[in-house]
């Protein structure tokens, strides 16, 4: 069975393939409305139960996810051949998407999840735009949203992170994909542009930004001058030399920027979830919910488009990512009780050894043992596969001997050798994760440099950096550190010290030096050291800086808790590649009392009016001595005296009358 | 302007400046008065104090249930027996045990070590759902001001972490911090967590410091401590989230370590006594008895202390351990610094202050006092002075006095910081203060001597003013103390020099601050109050020690030179008689 399976499918692939000439002419494309309706209604299901094994072989063989680092080559080398419409009009249409969930427990019942998706556009021509009224596209599972942008401001790639959390490299060892693919704190954006000149190319850097932010729902808008840098020996495009150039007079310009914490949540995750061809409701993505994601304790999005070219052939390919870290006894804990009340006495945990009754209670170190579900952890369960993808979504299970996964679908169990599962039709799945020992875990890469970064200093005018670096590894880890500090950090390089106990010198560390001084309110300070760290060191960098006063209109318009001052990002080139952020920092600049502009208004006002009416009296009034003056006062009567004399004129002049009267 | 003309003439017509410059000394006493009145009896009057209110809509204190209660008993009484056993433990395996119990419920733990101070424990509890850039700091010294093994804090500190990491709605940081006492060593971890620590968990907003020395799980009251160092405050609205926090669960709080008796008291003398207090607390800070919370003055952290007081009330510990929940409940939901509220006040209760425009006048009158003394003694040297004789040759000389007497202090000041013997301090001081006794005659005339005061004044004004705003209670202390100074007077008669020579010691910095120690404050007697001065400078970074030698000193050293009797004092009086005589 197995095997007559294999030849006809062979046969057929060969027959197809011979006449295949282009994919765009061979796939009929449907309308872009039918698709999203017909992913869960109309896609006949692939394989039947008899070939669960024949075609779980095959897939694993031809899968993309041979290696979760390397998936990039993959795609292009096999979505040709594989790509291909076995019985027409009968089998449906498929596309080069797919998926995959790897989870991964850490250290101290932790967890790490990660969703990968793959997907490559149609053919694109070059030399022409979108806006061609004659231009022909189709969006397959490629996001629509997305290629316009990338075609008007010529970005030939992208890359976006939002990420937020803490990464205990120490306890869970290297991030994901050798940190390729998580930002620091906040929104991270960089993108290699083609343009004529840089003026062009941070026009098109400020246009994609913009239209990056109404799609994320991110302010992605409030990258400017100010934030952006064009890095130089970090964030180097692993391809350089393969990146197309669509008009040959051109350049290629690296951008690079960053935004501090900016607070990562639902919002961001939808339109994650909305570029996706499953939009969330069927595949490993319908798991995702803002709710279980953003309770995690580390999580990261990320999306990198690439143009690749093969001769006249240019295609987006793109990868999103979603990654969290959860601590999974809390995150059972808190499925069950949203509130963490104190436990029941029963349910207290006492150390034996140590005195324990009904008042007392020294706690036991948390269980070893484990079982759960991934249902109870997201709250619910994977929706089927993604059925219009060239493969079935898989899920993937890295752990040690001492753990014991299941996948159920319906309600059987199943079980693979390496811990990988097919999800298939629409059931439902969910998997079943069981160990007697959470601590025996499949090992965790270990990091090859710890970097933190730290604010010093006292007072409001000025502060310093300290950066420790620790290289626990037996080499010398080459490296490079980049800095990318706002304007108002006036930074003095000159102040930069070494920290080392083993006697460590600036020029054994620090082998070159790329410093751009920042320009007030038009350039970061743009930092980055080729650094050689020795073995088994620790040393520390520090310099220091002068915090300066911002513009009455600059500072924002409420009271706020500090400047978030972007992560540090430190790229190993050896022993291994390795990529990392520090954590975010916040400086307290001096603000001034809101009020004060209109006290020195008010006071400067009363003193050029003082001055004023001295003044102006000086030059109009005439200046007498004192003598005269007092002649002249006592010369004019007051009102005083005038009144009385008035009213002994009426008096007498009264008295007068009575006395013509009389006379009369 | 014509309005001014004529006032300035009516007054020179009635002859006022004249009859005002004669009554310059009667003012200047006056002015001082009026300060003094100010403070103790005008402010505790209704109507010049404000009920305190919550401006941070968002702090909402008490607006949560408290969830510290129930079983975090047990745990919390699990953890007090183990760390009673720690009680005569090294403090580095003290340190190691306790780090290791953090470590395990999810802390990350580092030691900074300090070998003048001791070493200090402390962890980072990342928060969650915060970006890591700030923090909010709890802190238990394992041993408190009064030298208690602080057993209860120290249990609730960890039972608190514990209890806290449990909860996922944190925004900023937590750091607990186990220093070897709340003075020196809580303040070296401080500057270190600013300067060179490896372990940091962003900028921290607000500190609370848990003293609860013993293993009784009831208590009586709660006191509350939040003077900083160098007259730095805690934000008003901290310590009202504090007072609200602690009322809500119904236990009583005294402010400044008022006495049990009269937390009820709220009439005007307790009132006044209770901002008396607090001046006191907050001139002597550093200097006295530290609880923790000036351990953080100076880096933009607001603290301060909660203390539990009395054994068997009916608070239990957890109660006592809401307080700092709900307290941190509060600050989390801080999305700016503390910003609003007041950064200057006394409390005359724990529910009454004035701010600072209400209380400023009071150190304000003492400034006014001294400008009015220095105008007086300039105007008599004035008088002194012959038509041929050169005032600008006076001025020099007087000012190259000053100089001198300013180095001098300066001197002493460093010299004693390294060589603190308070017995010699004091005893020069008494010596020099008998020197108008000393059958010796001034080679100065008695213009020098009017000058000289003069200078001295106008100094001593010039630095309370600065004073007034960033210290007031050091500045209206010192203005009060000094104060005798202005009625010196230069005199040739025994019985006014042995006057004035009571008074200069009264006047004295050292001996006046330590009588001054002696009578308000109970834990400083004898002469402990110079070597904590000079303590307070090197462990703490408080600066009364310099202010004291550098600001009060040289006025004090001037005001010596000029009570000694010149040799022209028996001439002029003897002129004066004789023109009498004719």
């Amino acid at each position: 069975m197995r095997t007559s399976f294999v030849f006809s499918w062979a046969l057929l692939v060969a027959q197809t393939y011979a006449n295949v000439t282009s994919i765009d002419e061979e796939l009929i494309i449907p309308n872009e409305t039918d698709t999203a309706g017909t992913v869960f209604e109309t896609c006949p299901i692939v394989t039947t139960s008899s070939e669960t094994d024949s075609t779980s072989e095959s897939l694993e063989a031809g899968s993309l996810f041979n290696d979760t680092t390397e998936l990039d080559g993959a795609v292009n080398e096999e979505g040709e051949g594989d790509r291909v419409v076995l019985f027409e009009n009968v089998e449906p249409i498929k596309y080069p998407f797919q998926e995959k969930l790897t989870l991964k427990p850490l250290p101290r019942n932790f967890m790490a999840a990660s969703f990968q998706f793959q997907m490559s556009s149609n053919n694109l021509t070059v030399g022409e735009a979108e806006s061609d009224f004659d231009a022909y596209r189709h969006y397959t599972v490629f996001p629509k949203a997305l290629s316009p942008i990338l075609e008007y401001t010529q970005t030939r790639q992208l890359h976006i992170r939002f990420t937020h959390g803490r990464w205990d490299a120490e306890s869970w060892g290297q991030l994901p994909h050798r940190g390729s693919k998580s930002g620091g704190n906040g929104v991270e954006l960089w993108a290699v542009i083609e343009a004529s000149n840089k003026n062009e190319a941070f026009d098109n850097w400020i246009s994609l930004a913009n239209s990056l932010s109404g799609l994320f729902c991110s302010s992605i808008n409030f990258i400017d001058i100010e934030k952006t840098t064009y890095p130089v020996l970090s964030f180097q495009p692993a391809k350089k030399e393969s990146m197309p150039i669509f008009n040959s007079s051109n350049h290629l310009f690296l951008i690079r920027a960053a935004l501090a914490n900016e607070p990562i949540c639902t919002e961001n995750l939808t339109p994650f979830l909305k570029l996706l061809p499953t939009r969330g409701r069927a595949g490993i993505s319908s798991l995702l919910d803002g709710h279980k994601v953003f309770d995690s304790n580390w999580h990261s999005l990320s999306i990198d488009v690439e143009t690749r070219c093969e001769g006249i052939h240019c295609k987006y390919y793109m990868e999103e990512y979603i990654e969290m870290v959860f601590n999974v006894p809390s995150s059972l804990a808190r499925a069950d009780k949203p509130i963490p009340k104190p436990l029941q006495e029963d349910a207290l945990m006492c150390d034996e050894s140590k005195p324990h009754d009904s008042y007392e209670c020294f706690p036991l170190p948390q269980r070893k043992e484990t079982k759960f579900e991934l249902s109870k952890l997201f709250g619910k369960k994977i929706i089927g596969s993604s059925l219009i993808s060239e493969y079935p979504s898989k899920v993937c299970a890295v752990v040690s001997d001492a753990w014991n996964v299941l996948i159920s679908v319906g309600d059987v169990f199943y079980s693979t050798d390496d811990n990988c599962f097919t999800v298939k039709d629409k059931e439902l799945h969910d998997l079943h994760f069981e160990s007697e020992n959470t601590a025996d875990i499949a090992e965790p890469d270990k990091a090859p440099i710890f970097v933190s970064r730290s604010l010093t200093g006292y007072g409001q005018d000025s502060g310093g950096l300290r950066v420790v670096f620790r290289n626990p590894g037996n080499e010398t880890v080459t490296a490079v550190y980049f800095e990318s500090l706002p304007w108002y950090m006036r930074l003095y390089l000159s102040s930069l010290k070494l920290e080392s106990e083993v006697g460590l010198e600036i020029e054994d560390v620090i082998k070159s030096t790329f410093y751009l001084p920042a320009i007030d309110r038009e350039r970061p300070t743009h930092l980055e050291f080729s650094l050689s760290i020795p073995a088994n060191t620790s040393l520390a960098l520090s310099y220091q800086f002068d915090k300066a006063l911002l513009k009455y209109a600059e500072y924002p318009p409420d009271a706020n808790h500090g400047f978030e001052i972007e992560s540090a990002v430190v790229t190993v080139i050896e022993p291994t590649q390795y990529e990392m952020r520090t954590s975010t920092l916040l400086l307290s600049l001096s603000t001034p009392d809101f009020s004060m502009p209109y006290n020195v208004i008010i006071l400067t006002s009363t003193i050029m009016g003082l001055a004023f009416g001295t003044l102006y009296n000086l030059m109009v009034k005439r200046l007498v001595t004192i003598e005269e003056a007092d002649k002249k006062s006592s010369s004019r009567r007051g009102l005083k005296s005038r009144l009385l004399s008035f009213f002994s004129r009426i008096k007498r002049n009264g008295g007068k009358v009575d006395v013509e009267k009389k006379q009369q | 302007m014509a309005l001014l003309e004529r006032l300035q003439r009516r007054a020179t017509d009635v002859g006022l400046l004249p009859w005002l410059v004669q009554l310059l000394p009667r003012l200047a006493l006056l002015s001082g008065l009026v300060g003094l009145a100010w403070l103790a009896l005008w402010l505790p009057l209704e109507g010049n104090y404000r009920h305190t209110y919550i401006s941070e809509n968002a702090l909402m204190p008490s607006q949560a249930y408290s969830y510290f209660r129930e079983t975090e008993w047990n745990l919390l009484r699990g953890f007090r027996t183990q760390i009673k056993q720690l009680v005569n433990e090294t403090s580095s395996s003290r340190n190691e045990i306790v780090g290791s119990w953090l470590e395990e419920i999810g802390v990350k733990t580092a030691i900074h070590t300090d070998s003048d101070n001791g070493d200090t424990l402390y962890g980072v509890l990342h928060a969650p759902r915060g970006d890591g850039t700030e923090a909010m700091v709890l802190a238990a010294p394992w041993h408190n001001g009064d030298g208690d093994f602080n057993l209860g804090g120290t249990a609730l500190a960890t039972a608190l972490t514990r209890y806290f990491s449990r909860w996922p709605l944190w925004s900023k940081n937590i750091i607990v911090v186990f220093s070897e006492d709340p003075k020196a060593s809580l303040r070296s971890w401080c500057n270190a967590y600013h300067s060179s620590l490896d372990l940091t968990g962003g900028s921290i907003e607000s500190a609370v410091v848990l003293d609860y020395p013993g293993a009784n799980d009831f208590f009586k009251y709660v006191e509350i401590y939040y003077a900083g160092l160098n007259g730095e405050l805690p934000n008003l609205d901290l310590v009202n989230v504090a007072v609200h926090v602690t009322e809500h669960e119904g236990m009583p709080v005294s402010i400044n370590g008022n006495p049990e008796s009269e937390i009820g008291d709220s009439d005007f003398y307790a009132k006044m006594r209770k901002m008396l207090l607090g001046v006191q607390k907050m001139a002597l800070s550093g200097v006295q008895t530290c609880y923790g919370n000036e351990a953080f003055s100076g880096y933009r952290i607001q603290s301060l202390v909660v203390k539990a007081r009395g054994t068997g009330g009916p608070f239990d510990i957890t109660t006592f351990g809401r307080i700092p929940e709900a307290m941190f409940r509060s600050v989390n939901n801080l999305l700016e610094k503390f910003h609003q509220s007041f950064f200057f006040y006394l409390l005359l209760a724990p529910r009454y202050f004035v701010s600072i425009a209400s209380y400023l006048p009071a150190a304000g009158a003492f400034s006014v006092s001294f400008i009015l003394a220095g105008l007086d003694n300039y105007l008599n040297s004035a008088k002194g002075l012959s038509s041929t004789s050169n005032s600008s040759y006076y001025s020099v000389v007087t000012i190259l006095a000053f100089v001198v007497s300013l180095l001098a202090a300066f001197t002493l000041s460093q010299v004693f910081l390294q060589w603190t013997k308070p017995l010699v301090l004091v005893t020069i001081s008494l010596l020099v203060s008998s020197v108008p006794l000393l059958p010796i005659k001034s080679k100065f005339t008695t213009v020098y001597a009017y000058r000289f005061k003069s200078i001295a004044f106008m100094y001593l004004s010039v630095v309370l003013t600065s004073l007034l705003v960033v210290n007031f209670a050091l500045a209206f202390g010192i203005g009060l103390l000094a104060f005798p100074m202005i009625l010196i007077k230069n005199t040739n008669s025994l019985k006014l020099r042995f006057k004035n020579s009571l008074m200069l010691m009264a006047t004295n910095p050292f001996v006046c601050t330590c009588i001054f120690a002696n009578v308000f404050e109970a834990r400083l007697q004898g002469l402990v109050v110079i070597e904590r001065l000079i303590s307070a400078w090197t462990q703490l970074g408080c600066w009364s020690w310099f202010v004291i030698c550098i600001g009060w000193l040289p006025v004090w050293l001037m005001v010596v030179f000029s009570s000694i009797p010149s040799a022209d004092e028996r001439r002029s009086v003897q002129s004066a008689n004789a023109k009498k005589l004719q």
